[in-house]
């Protein structure tokens, strides 16, 4: 027993500790991303705290302790309400995305047999991001606008002598741009979800004597509502900060949260007023992403 | 020195929902080298934990773990010397079944340990000892169960490692095929001389192919013994009852006779046991009686009278169950099939093997 | 059998999408040769001019160029920064790993303009100029939630009896990297370098902010945009589009043979 012991004691220096080289191994794969990330965003945000609670005064920043401007977002006009209104515009952009992305996830996942021909598909997917995002804004002016393919189109049907109007420069045409120009993310994600699905699921549903539409509705929405919903929170929250459409084909009114920000910037130099409609935004992306994380815990299935 | 594996008190607490709970619970266990050791159990019993602690997969919470004498319970997994074939067989799908085996052999520890030529020979030699050669050039999707498991065999094998682990290695392999995998294992066993400690929940597999099981119950170790040892003579009422088919009949131990015991059943028969000297008399006791160690005869003294419940066909024997009398308990009776059939209902008479009966303390 | 539903319907609906998106694109190409200062209808007949007029614009040319090579560091920081931590995310618990996974994702559903603030106040207080790099930074952080969800998707659905069984064999850790992880994640990390790359070159908030002397090609079209010099935008994005998919197209031909999908279930 004794020798036990001694030999384990001579030899405890050879040996290397597990827990040692563990806790080495976790340092070289977390600290490079935590420094990263608290360099890029937590002292920046810090710092956008700070900022938020001093005022501007002859274009000059004083620093204090002040709520003014985080009541003002909530109290002074337009801040709250272009916030609800850019809120409305992503929630209006995330369900039609998600309206037109469906058809084509679906396809992709349960009609397209060759792996190829998905991988095409998929690209074909994704290269409309490579037009560039103005051009393409641009584009739809082109379609909607007064001169537009869609008036010249209903001139030439005889369905209209008059150029419409209705189409540019309002809230529609804004949801319309930026529906197009989110979409793709929406079919990345239902499609991945979609694609989970295991084939073994369908063929027993229809083994079961389940139609089409019921398989549909009563197996594949189901489990697809957490792709739809990572979908509906990315496209939302890619409309609720956009700038560049409600400038390009949006009307005097289409003003969202992200252009006020410029201004507040750009012309009024009011950073203390624009970092803290940043935090409250960022407050309001935290509780989203704590939302989304617990919605898809509750609607995720396990295969 | 022992040589060998020794595990010391060895607890691994769970941090489960809420409160944690203890999946291994104190195993104490003395592993010699070149045996074929089992952890058999159910499912949660502790059994695949403590081997995944033995691998270094898992970190004890508190014991030690000795090899050789030597305490290896913090050493890295890379270290040990201890290769494990995992239950979804763990083949690294990107290579081939050649490569996958050959990986052991080419990692940074084992460099200059052998030469090219030797790892091509090597590689070869496993991959024939497990009747894959023909496949080497395959991945691993392209196998059967039976041959993925057998690529983990001689992936784990190949670095010539002291101490091979096997978690559950047949569980996912279809009964014929689990056959044929056990005698390969015994044959590889006793040409290559390794310590083998395999996990399984099979009692069949553990019984064919063990020098030793341990059984494991809660975390704990009920039994350590020789296969023989734990199916004649099961330490407690558990140990019993999951090998084999063992009925336990109430009794108590009613004197001495020689070198054996006498006991009563609850109807007042007696029953006589050779070599059991573990009761004292008027204590209670289970009797453990085997349906293969009991055998239908004459009514008499000595006999244990009953009546017949039901009959199980079963290929081999016709399997009896008997209701003994006055409520005393149930045993199932094995007998030869070309015997006349008894008629449900009927009165018997069973003897019990003097040798094979077992009592166990309450 | 995997497909069920009405083909033909389902087909209908899917081209119909793939128009939609498409749509926009087809109008963009048909304009830029149009010969007209305007994009728009009457269509006056067909030029090259406007092409001319790009290969002609250095400060077009030079913006692109730019915008390649802002992505290019972005994807290279998302794959140097984002697979550690996703890595670190899959396979250790650390203190603050909550918070760390709320942090990482927050870019994803924060408005660019935001981050954008937040890193111009942070580069004004350590007096950094703002400059490619200045970008490079500010579209790294926002996009490498990219790399790290797609990885670490990927990585879970690997579990861990391969790294085990890699490691009991006596790997290192740089091996057990080499030989389990990186050909287990390769073709999630190419589908998420490809994606940022995709955004980054044509990212319009966070560089509007961040961007110094030098723009990139977002930027370029943004200023022409404003002066109405449209046709020549029109050309510009042709011509990037048409380069992505001959790149696309000599992807696909390099990698033939090879399972290339998305998605490997």
């Amino acid at each position: 027993m004794s020798s036990i012991a001694l030999s384990a004691g001579e030899n405890a220096k050879t040996i290397r500790s597990a827990r040692r080289l563990d806790r080495r191994r976790m340092l070289f794969w977390v600290v490079p991303p935590v420094a990263w990330f608290t360099v890029f965003m937590l002292i920046p945000y810090a710092m956008l705290l700070y900022t938020s609670l001093g005022r501007v005064e002859d274009m000059r920043f004083i620093p204090g302790l002040s709520l003014r401007n985080f009541i003002q977002v909530f109290t002074v006009d337009p801040y709250l309400s272009v916030i609800i209104k850019s809120a409305r515009i992503g929630l209006m952009t995330a369900v039609l995305s998600a309206i037109v992305a469906y058809p084509l996830s679906f396809f992709l996942a349960f009609h397209v047999r060759s792996s190829r021909l998905k991988f095409l598909i998929y690209l074909l997917v994704i290269v409309p991001w490579w037009a560039s995002y103005l051009v393409k804004a641009y584009a739809w002016k082109t379609i909607l606008g007064s001169g537009g393919i869609l008036n010249a189109l209903l001139q030439k049907a005889g369905l209209t002598d008059e150029p419409v109007r209705i189409f540019l420069y309002n809230e529609f045409s804004v949801v319309v741009t930026l529906t197009y120009i989110f979409t793709p993310f929406a079919v990345l994600s239902i499609y991945a979800q979609l694609e989970r699905i295991p084939t073994s699921l369908i063929e027993a549903a229809r083994n079961l004597g389940a139609g089409g539409w019921m398989i549909f509705w009563r197996i594949i929405a189901p489990i697809s509502v957490p792709g739809v919903v990572a979908g509906g929170i990315i496209t939302f929250s890619l409309a609720f900060g956009d700038f560049v459409a409600p400038v390009l084909v949006g009307g005097p009114d289409s003003v969202m949260i992200s252009n006020i920000v410029i201004n507040l910037l750009g012309v009024a130099f009011d950073w203390p007023m624009a970092a803290a409609i940043g935090l409250v935004i960022i407050t309001l992306g935290l509780l989203l992403i704590s939302a989304s994380g617990w919605l898809e815990e509750k609607t995720q299935i396990r295969f | 020195m022992t040589t060998g594996i020794e595990l010391r008190k060895l607890r691994k607490l769970y941090e489960g929902h809420g409160q944690g709970a203890w999946a291994v619970d104190g195993v104490d266990m003395t592993i010699g080298a070149g045996k074929f050791i089992t952890l058999l159990g159910p499912s949660g019993c502790g059994k695949t934990t403590t081997l995944r602690m033995i691998a270094g997969l898992e970190v004890p919470t508190s014991g030690q773990i000795l090899r050789d004498g030597l305490d290896i319970t913090d050493q890295p997994v890379t270290d040990r010397d201890m290769r494990m074939v995992f239950q979804d067989f763990a083949l690294f799908p990107n290579m081939t079944v050649e490569q996958n085996v050959t990986f052991g052999l080419r990692v940074r520890r084992m460099r200059g340990r052998y030469s090219e030529a030797e790892i091509k020979k090597r590689v070869f030699q496993f991959l024939d000892l497990v009747h894959l050669a023909d496949h080497a050039h395959k991945k691993p999707h392209q196998l059967s169960g039976g041959q993925k498991q057998r690529v983990s065999l001689a992936r784990a094998l190949v670095t010539d490692p002291q101490v091979v682990l096997f978690d559950e290695p047949l569980g996912s392999l279809d009964a014929n095929l689990r056959k044929i995998m056990q005698i390969e294992l015994i044959r590889i066993h006793r040409e290559l001389g390794k310590t083998f400690i395999y996990v399984t929940h099979d009692q069949d597999e553990a019984m064919a192919m063990s020098n030793a099981i341990a059984v494991m119950r809660g975390g704990k170790v009920m039994q350590f013994g020789s296969p023989r040892d734990i199916y004649d003579r099961p330490a407690n009422r558990y140990v019993a009852s999951f090998i084999g088919h063992a009925h336990i009949v109430e009794a108590k131990v009613a004197g001495r006779d020689g070198q054996g015991l006498v006991v009563s059943l609850g109807n007042g028969e007696k029953v006589r046991l050779e070599n059991e000297n573990s009761a004292a008399t008027g204590e209670s006791v289970g009797l453990m009686l085997r349906a293969e160690d009991l055998a239908f005869g004459e009514a008499g003294p000595g006999m244990v009278s009953g009546n017949v419940a039901d009959s199980l066909y079963r290929g081999e024997y016709i399997e009896y169950v008997v209701e003994l009398n006055g409520g005393a308990g149930v045993v199932h009776v094995h007998a030869r099939t070309d015997l006349p059939a008894i008629d449900q209902g009927a009165a018997v008479a069973v003897r019990v093997n003097p040798h094979k009966a077992h009592v166990l303390a309450h | 059998m995997r497909a069920f539903g009405n083909r033909p319907l389902i087909i209908t609906m899917a081209m119909c999408v793939l128009a939609f998106l498409y749509l926009p694109i087809l109008v963009m190409m048909l304009f830029s040769f149009n010969d007209s200062q305007y994009t728009g209808l009457p269509f006056n007949g067909f030029t090259l001019d406007w092409y001319r007029q790009v290969f002609a614009d250095t400060r077009l040319l030079k913006s692109i160029w730019n915008s390649i090579y802002v992505a290019g560091g972005v994807v290279m920081l998302s794959v140097l920064f984002g697979l550690p931590a996703a890595i670190a995310l899959d396979r250790y618990e650390f203190p603050g790993k909550g918070l760390f996974r709320r942090i990482v994702m927050l870019p994803i559903v924060l408005p660019g303009i935001i981050t954008g603030i937040a890193l111009l106040g942070f580069y004004l207080v350590i007096h950094m100029r703002l400059s490619l790099y200045t970008i490079m930074l500010g579209q790294g952080t926002a996009l490498m939630c990219i790399t790290i969800t797609e990885v670490f998707a990927r990585l879970q659905q690997l579990g861990k009896s391969q790294m085990e069984a890699a490691v009991n064999l006596g790997a290192n850790e740089w091996e057990v990297f080499r030989h389990v992880i990186l050909p287990a994640v390769r073709s999630a990390l190419a589908g998420a370098m490809l994606i940022a790359f995709s955004i980054s070159f044509d990212e319009i908030a966070v560089t509007f902010l961040l961007t110094g002397r030098e723009n990139t090609l977002p930027m370029t079209l943004w200023s022409l945009l404003r002066r109405e010099v449209t046709p020549e935008v029109n050309a510009v994005a042709t011509l990037v589009v048409l380069m992505s998919v001959i790149l696309i197209v000599v992807g696909m031909y390099a990698s033939r043979g090879q399972a290339a999908t998305p998605r490997e279930n």
